[in-house]
């Protein structure tokens, strides 16, 4: 139960974060993603069963507390944690590149899922999303991607001395 | 090898899990898609205990902006010090100026309470937080249903339209703003009267879309509200035109435009609680003073 429990409390914390403290930075544009990397590092700690389901939730929030009228994160978290997590022992994240890579990338890949589901289901908004993608997105996944590995590093910290668990580890 | 691993679900668990927990998402979507008023309880219920960690947090942020201002203003006390002395002469001068200022604005309070008498009814909330992501245009404020608020109130602020009342739970309400592209308001332009629907372009930016070819629109026109909505009253700020381009031979040309509210920054906001027509408080006396004289003349 605690090991569902602490990461949800964990996810709406880093939302909290997310939706207040980073927007009184200056970098209000180019905010990481702060959930998205925890999402990412619940692949690597977590079985499917438990990680799935907290990717699901994770996403389910994100999504109430966004203007996204279609619940599209619910959808696109649950999709990448289970798209990576179907290919990650082939993945190689010892060192800080490797990691940040990993997570720009997939900040990308959810970015491209985000622009098919609204292609699907609002076809005339497509054009400015995609604007927006391209503007927006590349900055904020290179952010998301460059803090990614001290996250990584706290997250594991915070797991085995929660958890107790020493093997929780990206 | 264990028994229970050559089951089929222990073998496709992965697989399984993973349609489920897409097709549970693609439900979820379906549904929020036709949800047309208001959020289930369990949404409300996660709004509920969020939003006051987002409270929490936003009050914390403001206070210890409070405190690092202050201990700006006193590094900086004795430079200021001296400009204040010098603002002391030149404010005694504008002294004099202000007399005459404060007999302008006892005029001008005579035209506030002009339209204070049309006002709507409004509910003032605070922001709490923004959107998490950069794909969509949202803030979080601290009222809800229990204070009469639901989905599709227009929320405003003196500067203008913000947007309006996505999702409410009971004491917490998202507000999608003017510049998301989900946001349609329809529009005039002041000067021309012409027509057009505001739409969000992100990035603080809004465009106008249906404006007709042969309407003759500027740089620096105000768009108000139209009023035709179900939720905005008429002649509220919307922004102002920066761009106009007729390209091709399309019937409409498209505008651009800023919004009159600095939407990165917004502290407090109001909501409209109704749809109300601009009726003015002589109208509303006239029609009670009429209605008795009709049930005289009945007798």
């Amino acid at each position: 139960m605690r090991r569902i429990a602490l990461p949800f409390l964990t996810g709406i914390l880093l939302l909290t974060v997310q939706t207040t403290l980073l927007l009184s930075l200056p970098i209000h544009r180019i905010r990481p993603d702060l959930m998205l990397i925890f999402t990412l590092w619940l692949v690597f700690s977590y079985p499917p069963l438990s990680g799935g389901l907290l990717a699901f939730s994770l996403g389910y929030l994100l999504d109430l507390f966004s203007g996204n009228t279609f619940g599209l994160y619910t959808f696109s978290r649950a999709a990448l944690f289970f798209a990576l997590y179907c290919f990650r022992d082939h993945f190689y994240l010892e060192g800080f590149f490797p990691q940040s890579f990993l997570v720009f990338i997939s900040a990308l890949l959810e970015g491209l899922l985000l622009i098919i589901l609204i292609a699907i289901f609002n076809p005339h908004l497509l054009l400015s999303y995609y604007v927006s993608w391209a503007k927006v997105l590349l900055l904020q996944s290179f952010f998301t991607g460059l803090i990614s590995p001290l996250l990584f590093l706290l997250f594991d910290k915070g797991s085995a001395y929660l958890l107790q668990k020493k093997d929780l580890k990206v | 090898m264990r028994i229970r691993n050559l089951t089929p679900f222990r073998k496709y668990s992965l697989v399984v899990l993973t349609v489920l927990l897409l097709l549970s998402a693609l439900v979820l979507m379906s549904y929020r898609i036709k949800q047309k008023k208001g959020i289930d309880f369990f949404d409300a219920f996660l709004m509920e205990v969020c939003s006051p960690v987002q409270k929490g947090v936003s009050f914390v942020i403001s206070s210890m902006d409070g405190v690092l201002q202050k201990y700006l203003f006193l590094i900086h006390l004795q430079n200021e010090n001296t400009v204040l002395k010098q603002r002391i002469a030149e404010l005694q001068n504008e002294n004099h100026q202000m007399k005459e200022m404060a007999l302008a604005n006892e005029r001008m309070r005579n035209l506030l309470q002009f339209r204070e008498r049309m006002a709507a009814p409004m509910i003032g909330a605070e922001v709490i937080g923004q959107d998490p992501s950069s794909w969509f245009k949202s803030i979080t404020i601290d009222k809800g249903e229990r204070h009469g608020i639901q989905r599709g109130m227009a929320v405003i602020s003196p500067e203008g339209v913000i947007g309006q009342v996505l999702k409410s739970a009971p004491h917490y309400s998202t507000v999608l703003l003017i510049t998301d592209y989900n946001s349609a308001i329809d529009a005039i332009v002041q000067r021309t009267r012409a027509r057009a629907i505001v739409e969000g372009k992100g990035e603080n930016r809004c465009q106008l879309k249906y404006l007709l070819r042969t309407e003759e629109v500027n740089l620096g026109d105000i768009v108000v509200t139209s009023g035709s909505g179900a939720n905005f009253p008429k002649g509220l700020m919307i922004g102002e035109i920066q761009k106009v381009e007729k390209k091709g031979l399309g019937v409409f040309q498209y505008a651009e435009l800023a919004p009159s509210v600095d939407l990165t920054n917004l502290e407090e906001v109001f909501v409209i609680p109704e749809s109300p027509m601009p009726v003015f408080q002589e109208e509303k006396d006239q029609k009670e003073r009429k209605a008795p004289l009709g049930g005289r003349k009945r007798k």
